[in-house]
């Protein structure tokens, strides 16, 4: 058995592909290039696929991960090629790597996600926004629904790693870089919703593009 | 084309905004070339069940192969995506360049199913385009039809410009041609219409005018152009192996009802059961060879990646070679780790095998259509299927392993009599019994389901004269059957509402003038009536009285051999003395046979050849 990592991109429409559609779409990708997936044991076999994090609905991304296991010896080279004759428009293959067969899932062991955030820019200094002053607060509250769909304050200064402003063709770029996976998780949604609070800007959800430049695994391992 | 930002604004709040963005696998863009005729389908649900539909594949890839001719698609928004789109005034566009669909040169409705026709009219309303033929100019798309429903087409007369009646995949072609040529004139589109009028399967209804009796009935058809036809023969194309097939076909990105490659094994039936219209317009019968069949299926596996194949026909185990087709498929299937999956399957021992084979321990359902309750109204209504089939079949299913049943069954049949709806009871009864003697009374989980639908008499089709059950009897039979199936352990009823069959008998067998209340309840708000979440009869009922039609006389009333039918001047290539004939034989509960075994006559082999025909005498 073998164990591959690949790393792509996901612009333009594709952004409203879900998590699991993309899955089906690699599925079926895999299928057409010949590319025969290990498959789990017991009743119910499922192919030995995942992403690194799902992305969310309406983001595009540089930096997407996806790994799989195959019987099969692939030449990297070659598969990237192949693949990115039959991908779509917007689905562009970076980069294929051979990975140790051990280890845990990659999404087990996802740590950080780096963020681009593109806000229209209106009526905002950029002088005046100091990231410093957002995050020397105490706290950080946002509100979040819990489980129980009730509204709560949730503290998420911790989750932030990193974080910067630009200002760039009338648009505010927010980088950020934020705690991802399962151990500790920060969507960029409320990280908007923080700073907007804060800094008091308005703006339409809708026209808001957030892109995922990097996700960062244990160690620090990235691709 | 729509501005980019204004669309990502719109697919940033709706569900599924997949459904609305193209650039599938095999969806093609040639942009928008002024020199290219452009071709708009229109399917009048939403995308995941529009991309399930073969005749979409087939049109589309037919269209696109020609280098001057380009086909995009749209489907009917969902209503979160219509309210948002009608809110920020954003006009209904193609799927592959984003243009509004206001800006083609044809948008061409495919009309599978007459509950679908409110839709047609909100995408066109939603397209900006002008509902009716006489309302809109010489700058609007020119508005197309094709697909079973064309074969009564009355309804749409209003709304629709050109008709396509019959098989489509060399006439759409044909239209675009033509279009091309006459767009180089620089003529009006009536000059358009005209050159295309007497082209086998084009039915343009502006060209007709119907006069009425004083008690409703249809006077006489009136031509108002005399170079129009007097009937308009259906389409046929005659070569099915050498036609186009869409080994490349579109793959979506967002699951969609059926996530598979299918290849269509043959058109036409020739089983003859007197209510089933698909049985009498798709004559006659043309198969695949079992070559192609899969050659094809091979191709468009590869060219999808896709898991699961099936195959598409009115009835699969009747293609002459079915059995090695089957085998040899299998075989294939096996080794790429595809899953086969053949519906309609005819339940004898060979099928049993195959579906043995290819469910493995995974059995679903298995699925038996009796139509009717009793053999004398089996016999009526000429489906070849005894109780002795039946329960010889479920006892190998039970013996087998399966332990879920379904039963189809139909009420308000010609002839039909509460004995036979006491049949439908006593078949359900008798299943649940045998499952006792076979596996015993604590033989595990076992399901019967027991399937009602309402008897639509439709166009072309032996029974067209029936009245329709009205609403009331309907639902006392639905009654009765429960009541009775209700004490049953193990059986589940279902049954559709009988106010969408009687809404669907109207439009199915309507004339010219039911286009006013079609027109009246899409005004009223009748959106997806297909849907019964989302159909609304009141508001029907309300279109209806507003424009003073009565759905009774087009329902319920019986009509006579010499009345004008509203279809009469489509002609199915199966002849009025065949149906009559039919109807008679049905009355006095004769079977006719599978004209397999001979022919009997229907007509349709005075036009074309029938390769079927007496093959098995």
């Amino acid at each position: 058995m073998n164990r591959y990592v690949l790393k792509f991109s996901k612009t333009g429409y594709l952004k409203y592909i879900s998590h699991l559609d993309m899955l089906r779409l690699f599925k079926r990708t895999f299928k057409r290039v010949g590319i025969k997936l290990a498959y789990s044991q017991g009743f119910n076999p499922h192919p030995k696929m995942g992403f690194g994090q799902p992305l969310s609905l309406g983001y595009e991304s540089n930096g997407e991960i996806l790994e799989f296991e195959t019987p099969d010896r692939l030449q990297v080279d070659e598969i990237l090629e192949t693949m990115n004759q039959v991908m779509p428009e917007g689905i562009r293959l970076l980069l294929c790597k051979e990975i140790p067969l051990e280890g845990k899932a990659l999404a087990a062991i996802t740590e950080f996600a780096e963020y681009t955030i593109a806000l229209p820019y209106k009526g905002v200094h950029l002088e005046e926004m100091q990231v410093k002053d957002f995050m020397d607060q105490e706290k950080i509250l946002v509100k979040k629904l819990n489980k129980k769909k009730e509204l709560v304050d949730l503290d998420i200064k911790g989750l932030i790693q990193e974080l910067s402003f630009n200002e760039e063709e009338g648009q505010l770029l927010i980088f950020a870089k934020l705690d991802a996976g399962s151990v500790s998780n920060l969507s960029p949604e409320l990280l908007i919703k923080g700073l907007a609070d804060f800094y008091r800007l308005s703006y339409d959800r809708s026209e808001v593009e957030v892109t995922r430049e990097n996700i960062i695994f244990a160690k620090n391992l990235q691709f | 084309m729509i501005n980019k930002k204004d669309l990502d604004k719109l697919l940033k709040i709706v569900e599924k905004p997949g459904r609305y963005i193209g650039g599938e696998l095999n969806s093609v863009n040639k942009g928008e070339g002024a020199d290219l005729t452009r071709f708009c389908f229109a399917f009048p649900d939403t995308y995941e069940i529009g991309m399930s539909y073969l005749g979409l594949q087939i049109l589309y890839g037919v269209l696109n192969r020609e280098d001057d001719i380009f086909c995009e698609r749209v489907f009917s928004p969902a209503l979160d995506m219509e309210e948002k789109m009608r809110e920020l005034k954003i006009p209904l566009f193609t799927l592959e360049t984003k243009t509004p669909i206001r800006e083609m040169d044809f948008v061409g409705f495919t009309l599978q199913y007459e509950m679908s026709y409110t839709n047609i009219l909100n995408i066109l309303d939603l397209g900006g385009i002008p509902l009716t033929s006489l309302e809109r100019g010489e700058n609007d798309p020119i508005i197309v039809a094709g697909g079973p429903c064309a074969f009564n087409p009355e309804p749409l007369a209003d709304i629709v410009d050109v008709f396509m009646i019959g098989d489509g995949e060399e006439l759409i072609v044909t239209l675009c041609k033509k279009h091309a040529q006459w767009k180089a004139t620089g003529t009006g589109k009536q000059e358009f219409f005209k050159s295309i009028s007497g082209i086998e399967g084009i039915y343009i209804p502006s060209f007709y005018e119907f006069e009425y009796n004083e008690d409703g009935t249809i006077k006489e058809m009136k031509k108002l152009y005399a170079g129009a036809p007097d009937s308009i023969q259906k389409s046929i194309i005659s070569d099915i192996e050498g036609a186009f097939f869409p080994e490349h076909a579109i793959v979506p990105f967002i699951e969609v009802v059926h996530d598979r490659s299918v290849v269509e094994t043959f058109r036409g039936c020739t089983r003859g059961c007197r209510f089933c219209q698909a049985g009498m317009i798709y004559r006659p019968v043309r198969e695949r060879s079992k070559e192609k069949i899969e050659t094809l299926a091979k191709n468009m596996l590869l060219n999808s990646g896709h898991e699961e194949l099936s195959l598409l026909s009115l009835s699969t185990s009747d293609h002459s070679e079915f059995e090695s087709l089957a085998t040899e498929l299998m075989g294939m299937c096996k080794e790429n780790n595809v899953s086969l999956s053949l519906p309609s399957l005819r339940l004898d021992s060979f099928s049993f095998k195959v579906l043995q084979e290819i469910q493995g321990y995974k059995k679903s359902g298995l699925t038996f259509a009796p139509e009717a309750g009793s053999q004398r109204l089996r016999d009526v209504v000429n489906k070849n299927i005894t109780e002795e089939n039946i329960y010889s079949s479920v006892e190998q299913a039970l013996e087998l392993g399966w332990s879920n049943i379904k039963l189809y069954f139909m009420v308000g049949l010609p002839t039909e009599t509460t004995a036979d709806l006491d049949g439908i009871v006593e078949i359900a009864k008798k299943i649940v019994e045998l499952n006792y003697k076979i596996n015993g009374r604590k033989g595990g989980r076992f399901n019967v389901t027991v399937s009602i639908s309402n008897f639509v008499p439709k166009a072309h089709t032996p029974f067209q004269w029936h009245g329709q059950n009205t609403a009331e009897e309907f639902f006392q039979k639905h009654i009765h059957i429960k009541d009775q199936l209700r004490s049953i352990r193990g059986i589940t009823f279902n049954y559709h509402h009988a106010d969408t069959s009687i809404l669907e008998a109207v439009f199915a067998r309507g004339d010219r003038r039911v286009g006013k209340p079609l027109i009246e309840a899409f005004r009223l708000g009748c959106r997806f009536d297909g849907w019964s979440e989302h159909f609304n009869y009141k508001l029907w009922c309300q279109a209806f009285e507003n424009t003073h039609v009565d759905m009774d006389f087009y329902t319920a009333r019986e009509r006579n051999y010499d009345e004008i039918l509203p279809w009469d001047h489509i002609d199915s290539a199966v002849t009025k003395e065949f149906l009559i004939l039919e109807n008679e034989k049905a009355k006095a509960a004769a079977l006719t046979e599978d004209c397999r075994f001979g022919c009997v006559a229907c007509g349709v082999n005075q036009r074309v050849k029938c390769e079927m025909e007496g093959i098995n005498e």
